[in-house]
């Protein structure tokens, strides 16, 4: 492969990463986004902060993921309501609760979430993250597909030969299921220390630089503070 | 236990992530290099078995198992928490990221205090009914523990909250027996199998 044929392959993904908007900030936008929503208890503060979600829901916003969440606020708004000294109060309180916690699921259900594990690690590692915390991270999130079919496969088996298990017996199992995983992990990550050793230690183990924020990234965050500000502040007005 | 994005006060909230990332530098400063692997694991188990659905009766449940994870962690118990919390909130959208904070620390400061009040006296004990009682005693202090500051978390919100908090911790008593019993079959087992993951 001749080096333009190269350049030409590569170029069009080198295009997209310097237009990508950086993860930290989508991370830092919607944080003080829902920062300034959990501070908010005045009806003008919360209109002024439904905004984003409602320019959000416009543009094909997936309604059947607030379905289940909007149940346990039901249920929510329910149990204030009859725990509160006085009805119509704990009525208000449990409505301002479940607009909150629609306002900022869906800020995070399409900004933030979307990022993936990926993406968040990333963020928080332009955020600074200690190099201990983010080793953990990675680590954890590997032994999670690691396990999660170890674990599978011994359920399965406990289903298969006692498929009406009840009461503690069911509890003494599940202990014991858990328990041979956790050993088989031990030996598992007595392994991944190995290897690492082998390859020379941690150093190296999470060295791949991050980008900063560039001029883009600023002004959307610049934009986005703004926003947030003006909810609180109109809170407090 | 997850208190939902939207209920705490600003206030609460950064009380919350205070006591968690005070716990998180001083679980990173008290674990070697060494043990952050074995931490990984662990804190991966302890994820995929609370996701297991256990019936019980006409309702069903998911346990914590926080009080096991507090024995074997030991220090190294918050920022597992943590990333257990963070991963639960991304992938399955339990929790969520602004509380995470006081999320992390309503669970993982019960199971720290589990580790310093009955890890000792768990790994020590002889006989297996003193085990199996100090290891349900310790199940079912980490839930109600949790439970209890959680409530603390939503009293310093609101005082009205005061009522629901009765309602969360009558609610809790029947998870926190399932986790003592489940807790004190677990350390039995791994008693019998691997001792040296208690100490």
């Amino acid at each position: 492969m001749s080096q333009n044929a190269y350049t030409l392959e590569f170029s069009p993904t080198t295009a997209a990463t310097e237009t990508r908007r950086n993860p930290a900030t989508t991370l830092i936008c919607a944080v003080s986004y829902a920062l300034a929503v959990s501070v908010s208890d005045s009806w003008p503060a919360l209109l002024l902060a439904s905004i984003l979600p409602a320019v959000i829901l416009a543009k094909r916003f997936p309604l059947h993921a607030l379905a289940k969440l909007n149940l346990l606020n039901a249920v929510m708004i329910l149990t204030l309501a009859l725990t509160w000294p006085e009805f119509s109060g704990g009525l208000v309180m449990g409505t301002v609760i479940a607009l909150r916690v629609n306002m900022i699921c869906v800020v995070f259900m399409s900004m933030v979430y979307p990022l993936g594990t990926g993406g968040i690690y990333e963020a928080l590692c332009v955020l600074g993250m200690p190099e201990k915390m983010r080793v953990l991270i990675i680590l954890t999130l590997r032994g999670i597909f690691t396990m999660h079919e170890r674990f599978e496969t011994a359920l399965i088996s406990v289903r298969l030969r006692a498929p009406n298990l009840k009461g503690m017996m069911k509890l003494r199992v599940f202990a014991s299921v858990t328990a041979s995983v956790l050993v088989q992990s031990a030996l598992r990550s007595e392994n991944v220390m190995r290897a690492v050793k082998c390859r020379g230690g941690f150093g190296g183990f999470s060295q791949y630089r991050h980008e900063g924020f560039n001029s883009r990234d600023v002004l959307f965050m610049a934009g986005f503070m703004v926003y947030a500000s003006c909810v609180a502040l109109l809170n407090y007005a | 236990m997850h208190i939902s994005e939207g209920i705490l006060s600003g206030g609460t909230l950064i009380a919350g992530w205070a006591g968690s990332v005070a716990g998180i530098s001083y679980g990173l400063k008290h674990t070697d290099p060494e043990k952050i692997v074995r931490t990984a694991f662990t804190s991966s188990v302890f994820f995929l078995a609370s996701l297991v659905n256990v019936r019980i009766g006409p309702s069903s449940t998911h346990l914590t198992l926080l009080a096991p994870m507090g024995i074997i962690l030991g220090d190294a118990v918050f920022p597992a928490v943590f990333v257990a919390l963070l991963l639960q909130a991304v992938l399955f959208h339990f929790g969520g990221l602004v509380v995470l904070g006081a999320n992390t620390f309503a669970m993982a400061f019960p199971a720290l205090m589990t580790h310093v009040i009955f890890g000792r006296a768990i790994c020590e004990s002889s006989g297996k009914f003193r085990t199996m009682t100090l290891s349900f005693m310790a199940g079912t202090f980490t839930v109600m523990a949790g439970a209890c500051i959680a409530g603390t978390f939503l009293g310093m919100t609101d005082k009205n909250f005061l009522g629901a908090v009765k309602l969360l911790l009558i609610a809790h008593v029947p998870l926190a027996v399932i986790e003592g019993v489940v807790t004190a079959f677990l350390v039995i087992w791994l008693k019998r199998v691997m001792p040296e993951s208690l100490q």
